[in-house]
């Protein structure tokens, strides 16, 4: 491979690892956007749903690496598979939000966020303890399709979370910007004490914004699956983190910065395993972290969380 | 329930004054600890107890940051790997560098030997763990400095994160590093403490009676620290930052002190640790550390310093006995119904989803732990609640001396300019406060009079014009540094500190007048100790002057008092930095007639006693009978100065809090 190939190539993979990135980081901002909040339970929520989309997975007869499907019955699995990991993620968001975080939410100081870390290990371990810590297998039931351009390969892997992934984002997008709903979302985030005082049901909007996020999450958590083979109890922790940059570097509350963010930090990872050891890309990713909060805690793009003070 | 059964268990006791009880069962917890391994003499049960030891001294440590001054850390577990890798690779065989003469003198000094493995001569590190534990303390601090400082701006929710960050990337680093820390697989003979010549191998009770010292010595360091004016500046940042500088806390370096006390606190245990398990891995390093140390500080209580040592033992002896214990029972038991799930069962596997519902369940039902940090002050009775209004102003004023007036002016206001964006929240505004003298600030509401106060007092930054100050300039310093200088403030909205009480809240206000550091609030030497009594004397003065007001409730949570009380508490604090200038905000708002006079005749007779004040106030009557000079504000701008009867009848003051058309319409009314 050339350069110039190689330079696609980590292209290509990061767009990829960007986009599982940026649906997970959609959820921490559109979180924190209202409520000031870091989620920590996110992190093993996008776990969850990597393991519920293998369970469906299963549950359709594909199993390991052998089965390949095409055509029709390919579209629909993958739409079943993405429907119910998001959705069974979605409510499990909202169930955290409903019995646990919203007798906290109105606490000064860290219990809400020390609640969430509580959650998220609660998560973690209940994995942990069901399915033991070992990675498993995750089913890939794409064709071996690919493209050659130039020495780079473009895998239908990759075209199909491209295409996913802009479909969900443009949702997204539509839903905050055009609909009833994501206006009270955005009123919300601005001033919640107005917004209730406009006639806007608060809580709905938090719920939905928990929903909207971790179903969000969910979705990352399958094309994990897909792009690695493989998912684990551990996955969480690490892609969460990365997750949580991207939010910070697009300027957290702020969904388009998200997106952005999120493919920054795919391009990172992707090009990290070149230009500097694999072992070492957690640092680089982890240092810009710190750097962003200290010189630009606004980030890229700008905050757009209210200034509660 | 717990609360009755402990209350139904001390009855007999209930004779003894609570000091002496507290001394009692001091000696008896003491005892009971030294003499545990000679009469259990159990290897493993002693270990247990070391290793619960080491975990109570890293909650000792995490709750300096997270407890006392609310800085939430999620990575302190690096601070352990620094202390651990520090003593791990000064005694082992990891690192070896060739000898040179640059040797000599650590030689000499027992810190290094010459070795030879065949090939060039080799230096082997030989640090004695006596030594290793203060300076892994100080190389630990060092390393809290390092990682706080930037991060210190950050608000806590950030914060948290970037801990996090750091958190994982020691770990990262002690993997990767693995010439220096063998990786993965561990650092290998580190060597085991040595007392006169006598090694302490692996027997587990004298690391027992190490950790014990440590827990003792660390305990006692924390409480030192806590009733000392170095705690009382944590909580006061925990509490509210903002009112914390204004109150004349130096908030970078009493951040900065909490963590590298937190990271000293660590870093020896790291040596501890390391030296009785004889290897390191950067998997004792992760954020599982990290959150269980977070989890013991929470279930104990936050803040508290026994509630986090019980913290620690509860949950290190659950794992290491408790859970091993019940998972046998429900074994058998799964073995009695045939139940194979039940025979499985493995409990001490489950110890971090227990970790997880203890840190929800008290997040949701017990935040103050089990041993909260502030005990709740016992009810008033009647009497002490019955205050009658006070007319006449401040009595025992006496105790509190009078301020010389030098004459000129105090306070030199000019041309100061605040945007907010393109809001001009105050344009060139000019105003004086000569010394001894009182002036008021009034305007509609929006205005720029709150604004005005902030960028006195460094809390907004000022886009042109100067604030002079007995001469000196007060634009560009810190917030601290202006209440040093002598310019004390309240709030408009009130801005204690919600969780301390009535005498810790008046105590702060004196921490710039206070000079213990933390080794001088830890030794408590005879000087020290004067201080302290002095400051409570002050500031029980300082509250007796609002007569029974506020005395009776000297040890309440300010959160719990009336409006009225919060007010003077707020003013009271003001008054014990020993002010030059009061900068008082609306200080009558919200108190009914009646306690507006008692509160406008006893700031007139601070006035009396030659302390100059600015005022911001709505009511006119208050400013009528206390200004001798008032400065009207509108959208940001001086639109009239004067007496205050002039500026009753001045036009446009008058337009600008009726309106144009309305005030030809109640022209006659705007002097009530």
């Amino acid at each position: 491979m050339t350069t110039a190939d190689l330079i696609l190539q980590q292209l290509i993979n990061g767009v990829s690892l960007g986009a599982m990135y940026a649906l997970l980081a959609l959820g921490f901002t559109l979180v924190y956007g209202i409520l000031e909040l870091i989620n920590f339970s996110h992190f093993n929520i996008f776990m969850v749903g990597s393991f519920v989309a293998l369970m469906t997975l299963d549950a359709f007869g594909l199993k390991g690496q052998t089965v390949v499907l095409t055509g029709l019955p390919l579209a629909g699995v993958l739409l079943v598979a993405f429907l119910v990991t998001m959705v069974a993620t979605g409510v499990l968001g909202v169930g955290i939000e409903r019995f646990l975080l919203r007798r906290v939410r109105h606490v000064k100081g860290p219990a809400a966020m020390i609640t969430t870390i509580g959650v998220s290990y609660i998560l973690l371990n209940v994995v942990l303890l069901t399915t033991g810590a070992d990675a498993k297998n995750f089913p890939n039931p794409l064709p071996a399709v690919h493209y050659d351009i130039g020495g780079a390969v473009l895998r239908l892997r990759e075209i199909l979370i491209w295409i996913i992934a802009f479909v969900l984002m443009g949702g997204l997008s539509y839903f905050v910007n055009r609909t009833r709903l994501g206006k009270a979302m955005r009123a919300t985030a601005q001033d919640p004490d107005a917004a209730r005082m406009m006639g806007i049901e608060v809580d709905r909007v938090i719920m939905t914004a928990f929903f909207v996020g971790s179903a969000l999450a969910g979705a990352g958590g399958l094309i994990f699956g897909l792009y690695y083979n493989f998912t684990s109890a551990s996955v969480g922790f690490v892609a969460g983190l990365r997750a949580f940059t991207a939010a910070v570097l697009g300027g957290i509350g702020n969904v388009p910065g998200a997106m952005v963010g999120g493919l920054i930090i795919g391009l990172i990872e992707a090009s990290g395993g070149q230009l500097i050891a694999t072992a070492w890309t957690d640092v680089v990713i982890f240092s810009i972290l710190v750097l962003v909060l200290v010189f630009r805690p606004s980030g890229l793009f700008g905050r757009m969380a209210p200034n509660k003070s | 329930m717990v609360t009755a059964a402990l209350n139904a268990l001390g009855r007999p006791f209930a004779g003894i004054a609570p000091e002496r009880r507290k001394f009692i069962t001091l000696v008896l917890l003491t005892v009971v600890m030294l003499a545990f391994p000679i009469v259990h003499d159990n290897d493993g049960d002693i270990d247990s107890m070391a290793n619960a030891m080491s975990y109570a001294t890293l909650a000792l440590g995490l709750n300096i940051v997270v407890g006392f001054a609310g800085l939430l850390d999620l990575g302190y577990a690096a601070f352990f790997a620094i202390g651990a890798y520090y003593y791990g690779i000064l005694t082992s065989f990891q690192v070896m560098p060739e000898w040179s003469s640059f040797w000599q003198p650590f030689a000499a000094l027992g810190l290094v030997e010459k070795m030879n493995q065949g090939g060039p001569d080799l230096v082997h590190f030989t640090l004695s763990f006596w030594l290793a534990l203060p300076t892994a303390a100080l190389v630990a601090a060092f390393f809290g400095v390092l990682f706080g400082a930037p991060t210190l701006r950050l608000r806590g929710d950030y914060l948290a994160i970037v801990t996090l960050g750091f958190g994982e990337i020691v770990p990262i680093v002690a993997r990767n590093k693995s010439d220096w820390t063998n990786g993965a697989a561990g650092l290998n003979g580190v060597q085991a403490p040595r007392l006169f010549g006598w090694s302490f191998g692996v027997d587990a009770t004298p690391y027992y009676y190490v950790g014990f010292a440590m827990v003792v010595l660390l305990i006692f360091i924390s409480i030192r620290l806590r009733d000392s004016r170095i705690g009382r500046a944590w909580m006061a940042i925990r509490e509210d930052e903002t009112a914390a500088a204004a109150m004349g806390v130096n908030l970078v370096r009493f951040k900065l002190l909490a963590f590298a006390i937190g990271a000293a606190f660590a870093g020896m245990t790291g040596v501890f640790f390391v030296a009785k398990l004889q290897t390191a891995t950067p998997e004792m390093f992760g954020f599982p550390v990290s959150t269980m140390i977070l989890v013991m500080v929470v279930f104990g209580g936050m803040g508290s310093v026994w509630g986090v040592v019980l913290g620690a033992a509860v949950l290190q002896l659950l794992q290491s006995w408790f859970l091993k214990d019940l998972t046998q029972w429900i074994n058998a038991f799964g073995d009695l119904v045939g139940s194979a799930w039940l025979r499985q069962v493995d409990l001490v596997q489950s110890i971090e989803l227990i970790f997880g519902i203890i840190l929800v369940v008290m997040m949701l039902f017990r935040r103050e732990g089990l041993i909260p940090a502030m005990a709740k002050a016992p009810p008033l009775n009647m009497a002490a609640q019955t205050a009658n209004v006070q007319r006449g102003g401040f009595t025992g004023l006496e105790r509190i001396g009078r301020w010389q007036p030098a004459g000129g002016n105090a306070l030199e206001v000019k041309g100061v300019t605040v945007k907010f964006g393109g809001l001009v929240a105050l344009n060139a505004v000019d105003l004086v406060v000569p010394d001894g003298g009182v002036v008021a600030v009034i305007g509609p509401n929006g205005s720029g009079k709150s604004t005005l106060f902030n960028v006195i007092t460094g809390l907004v930054h000022s886009d042109g014009g100067s604030i002079r100050f007995h001469g000196a300039e007060l634009l560009g310093l810190a917030p601290h540094e202006i209440l040093e200088a002598g310019v004390a403030r309240t709030f408009q909205n009130i801005r204690l500190f919600p969780n301390l009480t009535v005498l810790q809240n008046v105590m702060i206000g004196e921490h710039a007048r206070l000079h213990a550091g933390p080794v001088a609030s830890v030794l408590r030497l005879p000087g020290t100790r004067r201080e302290e009594a002095g400051a409570r004397a002050w500031a029980l003065d300082i509250i007796g002057l609002f007569g029974n007001r506020l005395t009776p409730r000297i040890d309440q949570i300010v959160s719990g008092l009336s409006y009225a009380n919060r007010r003077r508490v707020e003013i009271a604090r003001a008054i014990a930095t020993r002010p030059k200038i009061l900068l008082l905000d609306e200080p009558t708002a919200g108190m009914n007639p009646a306690e507006t006079l008692e509160l406008a005749e006893q700031i007139k007779s601070l006035h009396e006693l030659g302390l100059t004040i600015l005022l911001i106030e709505h009511k006119l009557d208050v400013v009528t009978r206390l200004a001798q000079n008032v400065i009207v504000l509108d959208h940001g701008e001086k639109i009239a100065e004067g007496l205050p009867d002039d500026v009753r009848r001045d036009e446009a003051v008058l337009t600008a809090y009726l309106g144009r058309t309305a005030q030809a319409a109640h022209a006659g009314v705007a002097n009530g």
